[in-house]
């Protein structure tokens, strides 16, 4: 079968969920992941061959011809969307179902599979008017998703900054292709390098996917989103939804010329994104939220890897330039599957405990145990520690920038500088999920709802085991992986396409399999010492005092208290304390909030301006006649005037 | 003869101030209405040779803006049972000073332009400036429909008074079509006057604003 033949299917399967979403949620169930599994076996076909796909039928949408296209960039993208598609549909047959939200299910389901067919058509067209009418359903689709619990006012709000951001980023894009259009005299879409004259459209692509995929400061919209939306759409959200724009910034950068400063840029905001990602993520006490900022944080890992490669591009493909980008574009792969996996994990802990704030939770290892240990996994990956998949990308992205600096290019400095950044980055992350995991699932449980609670079922649990599954294949064995980044790095730069498999990555392949063998083993040991010896449980260490509460826990807020510190100067946080004061204090509390800064300290009072402005503008249409008169009258005047002054001259 | 046509001129700016001092709305038609035959027939005068045609020009301006609208808009009047008051948004005595403004500045304005010597020593030029900001006045110093009607009407007729500027080359049908189109507008109106009062119980155009958006 042909891959055209699959995505047909795919295509067919999830408009038959679209149609079966209110009526039957098995059949819905059934045609969409069907269609999953066919793009699924269209994008690996596609990757094995490395043969693309073209179809041209004399078929018009708008005034243009149809073309879709499955490159290797394409596929790549693809296999992504139908790993997180099919999760997420699993998961949400059991998290959303209609007993539980009776209103809001069935409608969620036909939009899920508007989002997934849209996002698929985004990805395989080939000609922009096409790419801009999915580009703009898919968005609409998703405001419908994160809307899905609409009687709660922080949802409505969040979907509706979400709507605005991303028609801010949508003029942006129908300038970018209008322009694109009229300077190349079609809506067609393929390589044009030798157009050096399309070079400053880069500039509006960069703002418009910039937006999509949440590059600081850009990224105003991502976390009230991320948090408000149901707990698989926020994985499809952060592990798809963002990576469309970084999918529009690699597919244009491939295809288009761009200016000499781009990469720099590129760069430059893949290192702001990364660390007050990351340090964002510190200041929050929302599960979800905090994940949200992760999204930001590997949204810079990826930029660097793209911004060093678009620079080594600039300078006659260097192969360090390779290295970035394979990571990057790795890293794309590895962050959908990781941050998918620890959504779900918050959206299970969601469904046990109804609550996303972690200073009401705790102790959730065991009651939760599946939940907890995948979450772990998923933590292990996003902080970028061995053996798993998130250590790879970060890895080959960090061999791009040691071959840049000992290639004393003209990028050494910048990569030394952007290697920094990265490791600041991995420790902070590492430091943000030990926050996470420590609170929320160990300890003891801080409020009532997180001590009655129970583990999820096999439809919840499965999709989480594959997407952890699929984080520690990528982890042990990152060799397999290699030909889909050879062929996704040749189709976004032609003079890439000979590349040979880096030894660093066999190596670092072996590493991960003696490193897990050893955690096996020593497993293995631990388990049989504890048979042996049996289990005694006895109280904490107490310091000596004797009736410790739960609430004498270390906080999300404590616990990261020092490392937000240094970021008080971008973060914000809002503190109000009461401390205690005298010998026997009576009374004490303390409350920290981290806004969004960027939102509530640019943009609002931005947005708050231009309002005052328009309202006081807007008086003067007032709907009195004779005033309209005047004002006809004045323009008469001023025109006369005008006239007579220009008549002088 | 320009002795005759200044005095005629000078009448019609008269009936402008007249149009703007009344406090009833029947006597502001009226004075609409003698403005419009008034100007009805300066053709006539500006003409040295008698011409069929400009003959059908003058019976028909004078039949149409000293009968045919005021008659309609008398019986606009009484369809929608308007009260007779004039109300204005600007006083009567500003207004009227405003008007006085206006002639003034016309006047000084007429001797500014480079003319041309016949039409120099008339009193066209700054008569029709000064209808028409008179009209303007009325427009927008007035609440009622119909005195925004007659408003409308005074600015037209200064319109015609620069048009007589070009009498010798504007083509009878222009003179026809603006005559008729002046016709339909206040037939329109005129309905729509009627529909605004059913709707609104009243005419006042301020309670259009919520209409706006």
């Amino acid at each position: 079968m042909t891959p055209g033949w699959l995505l047909l299917i795919a295509g067919v399967g999830l408009v038959a969920g679209i149609f079966s979403a209110f009526k039957s949620p098995r059949v819905w169930l059934a045609a969409t992941l069907a269609g999953a599994v066919a793009v699924f076996v269209a994008a690996v076909c596609m990757l094995a061959s490395g043969v693309p796909w073209n179809w041209q039928p004399d078929f018009v949408i708008g005034g243009e011809k149809l073309h879709l296209q499955l490159d290797g960039i394409s596929a790549f993208f693809l296999i992504l969307l139908s790993v997180l598609g099919g999760a997420g549909t699993l998961y949400s047959s059991e998290y959303w179902t209609d007993k539980n939200h009776p209103a809001s299910a069935p409608a969620g389901r036909a939009w899920w599979n508007g989002l997934l067919l849209n996002m698929g058509l985004v990805l395989v067209c080939a000609n922009g008017l096409h790419f801009l009418i999915a580009w703009e359903i898919f968005t609409v689709c998703a405001y419908f998703l994160i809307t899905r619990e609409r009687q709660r006012p922080t949802a409505r709000a969040a979907g509706w900054l979400y709507l605005a951001a991303s028609h801010v980023a949508m003029i942006f894009l129908f300038a970018f292709f209008a322009l694109l259009a009229a300077r190349a005299g079609s809506w067609e879409l393929g390589p044009m390098r030798e157009h050096s004259e399309l070079a400053p459209l880069f500039w509006l692509a960069l703002v418009g996917f910039g937006i999509k995929a949440g590059i600081f400061p850009l990224h105003i919209w991502l976390p009230s989103a991320h948090a408000n939306a149901p707990s698989h759409v926020s994985a499809i959200l952060s592990g798809m939804a963002i990576k469309m724009g970084i999918y529009g910034l690699v597919r244009f950068t491939g295809w288009l010329p761009t200016p000499d400063s781009a990469g720099w840029v590129v760069a430059a905001l893949g290192v702001i994104s990364a660390v007050l990602g990351v340090a964002f993520a510190l200041g929050q006490h929302d599960l979800k939220r905090l994940l949200a900022y992760h999204s930001v944080e590997n949204i810079g890992i990826i930029l660097i890897g793209l911004g060093f490669a678009m620079i080594a591009a600039a300078h006659g493909n260097a192969a360090w330039g390779q290295l970035a980008l394979a990571g990057a574009l790795l890293h794309v792969w590895n962050h959908g599957l990781f941050k998918a996996l620890l959504f779900l994990g918050a959206g299970s802990v969601l469904h046990a405990t109804g609550t996303r704030e972690m200073s009401r939770l705790g102790g959730l290892w065991r009651a939760l145990p599946w939940t907890a240990s995948l979450f772990a996994l998923g933590a292990t990956a996003i902080a970028g520690l061995p053996p798993l998949n998130g250590f790879v990308s970060e890895w080959l992205v960090y061999l791009g920038l040691f071959d840049a600096i000992s290639a004393h290019g003209p990028a050494a400095f910048a990569a030394i500088f952007a290697a920094i950044a990265l490791g600041l980055t991995g420790a902070l992350a590492l430091a943000c999920f030990v926050k996470v995991c420590g609170v929320v699932f160990l300890g003891l449980p801080r409020s009532e709802i997180a001590e009655h609670v129970h583990e999820c079922g096999w439809r919840m649990r499965l999709p989480m085991l594959v997407l952890g599954a699929a984080c520690v294949t990528i982890g042990l064995a990152p060799i397999l992986f290699w030909p889909a980044l050879a062929t996704a790095s040749a189709a976004w730069q032609p003079e890439l396409a000979n590349v040979t498999l880096p030894a660093p990555l066999v190596t670092l392949g072996a590493f991960h399999l003696a490193l897990a063998a050893l955690v096996i083993l020593a497993g293995i040991f631990l388990w049989r010492r504890v048979q042996h010896n049996g289990v005694s449980r006895t109280g904490t260490w107490d310091c000596g005092y004797a009736a410790p509460t739960a609430r004498m826990q270390y906080t999300a807020g404590s616990f990261a208290g020092i490392i937000t510190g240094w970021f008080d100067w971008i973060l914000r946080p809002q503190r109000h304390a009461h401390l205690p004061k005298k010998l026997f204090p009576a009374q004490a509390d303390f409350e920290e909030h981290t806004p969004e800064t960027v939102l509530e300290n640019v943009v609002e009072p931005t947005a708050s301006l231009v309002m005052r402005v328009s309202t006081t503008v807007r008086q003067l249409q007032h709907g009195r006649v004779q005033s309209y008169i005047f004002y006809l009258l004045l323009g008469l005047v001023a025109l006369a005037i005008l006239a007579v002054m220009g008549g002088t001259k | 003869m320009s002795g005759t046509m200044n005095l005629l001129i000078g009448l019609a700016m008269g009936f402008s101030l007249l149009a703007l001092a009344s406090s009833r709305l029947p006597s502001v038609i009226r004075a609409a209405a003698f403005q419009g035959m008034i100007l009805g027939t300066l053709p006539l005068l500006l003409e040295e040779k008698f011409h069929w045609l400009v003959v059908a020009v003058a019976i028909g301006t004078i039949t149409v803006k000293g009968f045919i609208i005021p008659n309609l808009l008398r019986r606009a009047l009484r369809a929608a049972n308007i009260d007779r008051e004039v109300e204005p948004l600007i006083g009567f005595v500003p207004s009227l000073l405003l008007g006085a403004a206006a002639i003034i500045g016309a006047a000084a304005l007429g001797s500014e332009l480079p003319l041309r010597p016949e039409h120099a020593k008339t009193l066209l030029v700054p008569g029709s400036f000064a209808t028409v900001v008179c009209g303007f006045i009325l427009l927008m110093a007035r609440t009622k429909a119909i005195s925004q009607v007659c408003g409308y009407l005074i600015l037209e007729n200064g319109i015609y008074l620069f048009g007589l500027l070009l009498i010798n080359t504007t083509p009878l049908l222009v003179e026809a079509g603006i005559l008729l189109d002046l016709t339909v507008a206040v037939f329109v109106i005129g309905i729509i006057v009627d529909r605004i009062q059913r709707e609104f119980d009243t005419l006042d155009t301020r309670k259009l604003t919520s209409l706006r958006e």
